[in-house]
């Protein structure tokens, strides 16, 4: 016998502060990550890295380490598949062949019934490099007769060059025309749990690989790929994400070494990367370069644009052309009198390690440069800053330069929301400080997609839900949760179509051979998309149920009532109920066994803009905004910030969980004030120096202000109940608010991230000095 | 981490024993917070881990008007800023200890093995240094003593003998009645000081009768600045004495210059806060101070 409770009847969560479903497994230590697996035979995986940021691999010897007892294999380049990897350009091997192309490339790998066996294994591994001259930067590695990290390249991984309206005589009759040039620099995506993969092949020869993933079926088609598989042999299942922020989709190497040495050995293989090897291993976010010239007519509007980018793609293209392409033109869809821009992007080579994928994806580095140079616009032109961002904000009901089409848009309230709350009306009257520590405030804004049709010609999303044979609903879907709430959104959706409270409904973990096909967790797209079709779901299976139910209690549809888990006819015999899982179990009597399963899907009106030559189109059905305002306190004579207060305002459509809303708005700006004034990747000739948490220091709580957090509600039509992504926005627009405090503080403008006390200094000084020189005067 | 046997002695003797036995292959641990971290990266690789959590007379904290105060080797940091004697009597030792790393090192880290460890970048060995902190060393040929500044050798080494064992610290009775130990963190989320400074004084009436200035993290061992010493001897502090002071600091130490801060921003910052130091142990009369 199956049992339910009576259920009373439970209100829709939509729009209240639900907690994760998943939140006390991981609170009481249960959830599984990959790194837990265990199986019987098991081995143990480490690699050994490039020592050499550019060099002619001579000789491998592994026969000391291949005669360690305990030692089940020792591989390198030459035994991996000799077909090559990657996102759209195919040139990176599982080990290295030939040569190696950056610090922490994976040159050998060793599988021992231990890991500290593997590790005493690699120590006996000697490999003879011979050195190759470096590219140490993006600049030298485009200049002529420079040496080359891939041949026949020229080291220019892509180059973009966008058009659009006559630029030059928007130009010329500008009212102020202002141009600069921007630096940002890399960031370690910083999640807590570093790579850890479990892979093996199963009876039947499946390869099979449990990993820390956003996006199983991506990774699912690139193992394939790089072992000339069918993607019928190979299955891949999310374990427990402990962070991923962008660094878990199809760049990292940890779970494809391990899948291919499981494929090979015909054993179970743990790899799980020390956070040493998450720091080689990982992509950063490219390091740009942005020149940026603007220019806006008498009204303050800006009517020409033209930024010009060189981004440093490290030794090996993956996402970073991507990255790329949004830093390049996405903010272009901010302004809403813009009609003429030209835009010219170029990603070179280097023996950097490998740059890509991390939240934000390219929009952080842009909205650094933009935001800057509008403040420094809105000076020049006498106008407020925060006027200025808006009168150019665009609005719902707008089409963009670049052919985004805005069903909503709440970059003008959120604007509106964070100067009310950091007090700018009063504050900006405020009297200058002049003593040692002086406050300033700064604002930004950011837009970015939800969902983008790029992958194909669909960016749908699919869920299935069935009814058990007990009244819960279980849904499957292809999106990953890793941390941001995925899952409860989803549940929150088809509970509310159905009126059932989240805590009855499950959603399972995704795995290729059970879960419904989904491109994953990236580009902010699973609220719009799964979002949708979870609703979609939803209502399919309440419809089954008022067939149902109306066929058994011979009342039409139209006079049933479905509340609590229960449905009942509204005006007669009010006394007969039926249980979801009455329901159920009466389906599956009558349809041969068959459950009550129902399969939604959503493919957003969305265009593939990718496909035509101007890459002009609507790519997603949904854009967000953010804006942010910091008031910042800087230290005169140590050059030090302190963020006293911030505000993060975050149009999300609709936030149908305020309390992931929120958490993930703070964690966005969390990693957001880390970019740009504490993390810094510090290279000497290409060569990671601070790859630790000691000294690549992300900030701590201690190192952080109250960050509040605030949500505007624009509705997005085409989203779930008006939703669309959460807080990924919010981790664009704090580093230009903190330049631009700082720069309202104490006169300095900081155009090369990070932020730091020694360019606060030097610029201080510059700034005393030039007013020390005769005739000097204030700008 | 490589597996490692883990043996218990008893007494110091025991462990010297041990140590002198083992040679290489044998290190110590205390409270490990900082030894696990090499363990597992493989920094150290020993066969034997010597437990120093039995051995008896390494724990607790004296204090003797005449004698001063001893201070066992395995205090943690978290008793040493809650101790009554130190906080009565060594306040800027309990306050150092007290804000030092983070809770979990402070309760689980002892200042012997903070010592041992040798790290430059820490603040006790500064503070101690300003307090004149000799350190007692036992071996099962018996003990000797070194100041502070003796013990500390190099980068993360000492003068400790391979089978020598920090048992104690020892602080004369205090001579000054002011002090002030200040870190500078380059920013709010670096977590090892860039440079730190203890400051103590005496007072009479008006002028600073004596004073002691001593400055870490910076250099590898921590510098005594003697000069400024003298300098403020005698002198009331004014806005003009503090920046005098604060500058004779800054030319008189050779900063470290490495990843975390150049030798340039190092002596800038340490110039700022030895002044700032100056300023809030003693600070300037209204007439002296300046309006910025």
């Amino acid at each position: 016998m199956t049992t339910e409770a009576r259920l009373d009847g439970a209100a829709s969560t939509i729009g209240r502060p639900t907690p994760p479903l998943n939140a006390r497994e991981k609170l009481t230590g249960r959830a599984l990550y990959a790194a837990d697996f265990k199986m019987p035979g098991m081995l143990h995986l480490k690699v050994l890295r490039s020592p050499h940021a550019h060099a002619r691999i001579v000789s491998v010897d592994t026969a000391a380490a291949r005669a360690l007892p305990g030692v089940h294999a020792v591989l390198c380049g030459e035994d991996t598949p000799d077909r090559l990897t990657g996102v759209h350009r195919k040139q990176h091997r599982i080990l290295a062949t030939s040569k190696v192309r950056f610090v922490g490339e994976e040159v050998v790998a060793v599988a021992a019934i231990d890991e500290e066996t593997a590790r005493d294994a690699l120590d006996l591994v000697r490999v003879a490099y011979e050195p190759l001259p470096l590219v140490r930067s993006m600049d030298e590695a485009l200049r002529p007769g420079a040496a080359e990290v891939h041949e026949n390249t020229g080291n220019l991984s892509i180059e973009y060059n966008v058009e659009r309206g006559d630029v030059d005589a928007a130009f010329a009759g500008a009212a102020l025309v202002h141009e600069a040039t921007y630096e940002t620099t890399p960031q370690y995506p910083g999640y807590l749990e570093p790579m850890a993969t479990v892979a093996w092949v199963d009876g039947d020869g499946r390869l099979v690989v449990r990993t820390s993933t956003q996006s199983v079926f991506l990774q699912r088609n690139r193992y394939a790929d790089a072992l000339g598989l069918p993607v019928s042999a190979v299955r891949v299942i999310q374990a427990t994400v402990g962070g991923a922020f962008g660094g878990k989709v199809v760049e990292e190497c940890n779970s494809l070494i391990c899948a291919w040495m499981a494929h090979r050995l015909g054993r179970p293989v743990s790899f799980v990367n020390s956070r040493l090897d998450d720091f080689l291993g990982a992509r950063s976010s490219p390091a740009e370069r942005i020149t940026l010239r603007m220019g806006v007519d008498a009204e303050g509007h800006i009517i020409a644009k033209e930024v010009r980018i060189l981004a440093d793609c490290g030794a090996y293209e993956g996402l970073a052309t991507h990255v790329l392409q949004v830093s390049l033109v996405r903010s272009d869809n901010m302004h809403r009198h813009l009609r003429n821009v030209r835009s010219n992007g170029r990603l070179a080579f280097t023996n950097h390690p490998p740059r890509g994928a991390v939240r934000g994806f390219g929009g952080p580095q842009a909205a650094f440069a933009l935001n800057s140079h509008m403040t420094e616009m809105a000076q020049a032109l006498g106008i407020d800053s925060v006027d200025f961002m808006k009168r150019n904000a665009v609005r719902a009901g707008d089409t963009s330069v670049h052919g985004f089409e805005l069903g909503s848009a709440g970059l003008a309230e959120c604007f509106d929301q964070v100067s009310e709350a950091i007090g700018w009306a009063a504050k900006r009257e405020r009297p200058r400080d002049r003593g040692t520590k002086r406050r300033g405030i700064g604002f930004a804004g950011a837009i970015h997609v939800s969902g983008n049709r790029e992958m194909g010609n669909w960016d749908g999303s699919i869920v299935t839900a069935r009814v058990t044979a007990d009244g819960r609903v279980t849904l499957s879907t292809g999106e990953s949760d890793m941390g941001q709430g995925a899952y409860t959104m989803l549940a929150q959706c088809c509970a509310s179509e159905l009126g059932i409270p989240v805590s009855r409904v499950t959603v399972l973990p995704t795995d290729t051979d059970l879960s419904p096909y989904g491109h994953g967790s990236i580009a902010s797209r699973v609220t719009i998309l799964a979002g949708n079709a979870a609703i979609r779901a939803g209502r399919a299976i309440r419809g089954r149920l008022l067939a149902l139910a109306s066929e058994v209690l011979g009342v039409p549809e139209g006079d049933l009532t479905i509340a609590g888990g229960e449905i009942y006819a509204t005006s007669t015999s009010p006394n007969r109920r039926l249980t979801f899982g009455e329901l159920s179990r009466l389906h599956l009597y009558r349809h041969g066994g068959e459950e009550l399963r129902v399969t939604a899907t959503y493919d957003p009106p969305t265009f593939l803009a990718m496909s035509r030559p101007d890459q002009y189109g609507n790519v997603a059905p949904g854009y967000s905004f953010a804006a942010q305002a910091v008031e910042v306190e800087v230290d005169t004579e140590t050059g030090q910030v302190e963020i006293l207060a911030t505000v993060v305002s975050d149009d999300c459509g609709r936030a149908l969980n305020p309390l992931a809303v929120h958490g993930q708005t703070c964690g966005a700006a969390a990693m957001g004030i880390g970019w740009a004034l504490y993390e810094e990747m510090k290279f000497e000739d290409c060569r990671l120096l601070n790859g630790n948490l000691a000294d690549y220091t992300m900030p701590t709580a201690g190192s952080l202000p109250h960050i509040r957090s605030e949500i505007v509600e624009s509705m997005e039509p085409n989203g779930p109940y008006g939703a669309k992504g959460a807080s990924e926005t919010a981790m664009l627009p704090g580093a230009a608010a903190i330049a631009n405090a700082v720069h309202d503080a104490v006169g300095v403008r900081i155009r090369e991230l990070p932020i730091t006390p020694e360019k606060i200094l030097a610029g201080l000084r510059a700034r005393a000095s030039a007013d020390a020189a005769p005739g000097a005067s204030h700008a | 981490m490589r597996d490692v046997d883990y043996l218990r002695p008893e007494t110091v003797a025991e462990a010297s024993a041990l140590l002198a036995e083992l040679g290489e292959g044998g290190r110590l641990i205390a409270g490990g917070t900082a030894l696990l971290l090499a363990l597992r990266q493989r920094m150290v690789a020993p066969t034997h881990l010597v437990s120093l959590a039995r051995v008896g007379g390494l724990r607790g904290i004296t204090y003797d008007p005449r004698d001063g105060l001893r201070i066992g080797a395995l205090t943690t940091h978290s008793a040493l800023a809650r101790s009554a004697v130190v906080r009565a009597h060594y306040p800027v030792l309990a306050d150092m200890a007290g804000r030092l790393a983070d809770p979990q090192v402070r309760n689980q880290g002892t200042l012997g093995g903070n010592l041992c460890y040798a790290d430059p970048t820490t603040d006790p060995p500064t503070c101690l240094a300003a307090l004149d902190a000799r350190l007692v060393l036992g071996s099962a040929r018996g003990d000797r003593s070194l100041p502070v500044t003796e013990f500390l050798v190099d980068y993360f080494t000492t003068a400790l003998h391979p089978d020598e064992i920090l048992t104690g610290i020892r602080l004369p009775p205090p001579r000054f009645d002011l002090g002030h130990h200040a870190r500078f963190h380059r920013t709010a989320a670096e977590h090892r000081p860039l440079i730190n400074l203890t400051l103590l004084a005496r007072r009479d009436g008006d002028t600073v009768a004596e004073a002691r200035l001593v400055v870490g993290a910076t250099t590898v061992v921590p510098t005594r600045v003697a000069a400024a010493e003298a300098f403020l001897a005698g002198r009331a502090v004014t806005a003009a004495v503090a920046r005098e002071a604060a500058d004779i600091v800054a030319d008189a130490v050779e900063p470290l210059s490495d990843l975390r801060g150049t030798a340039a921003f190092r002596r800038d910052m340490l110039r700022v806060m030895a002044r700032r130091s100056i300023e809030r142990l003693m600070p300037p009369g209204m007439e002296g101070r300046e309006v910025a």
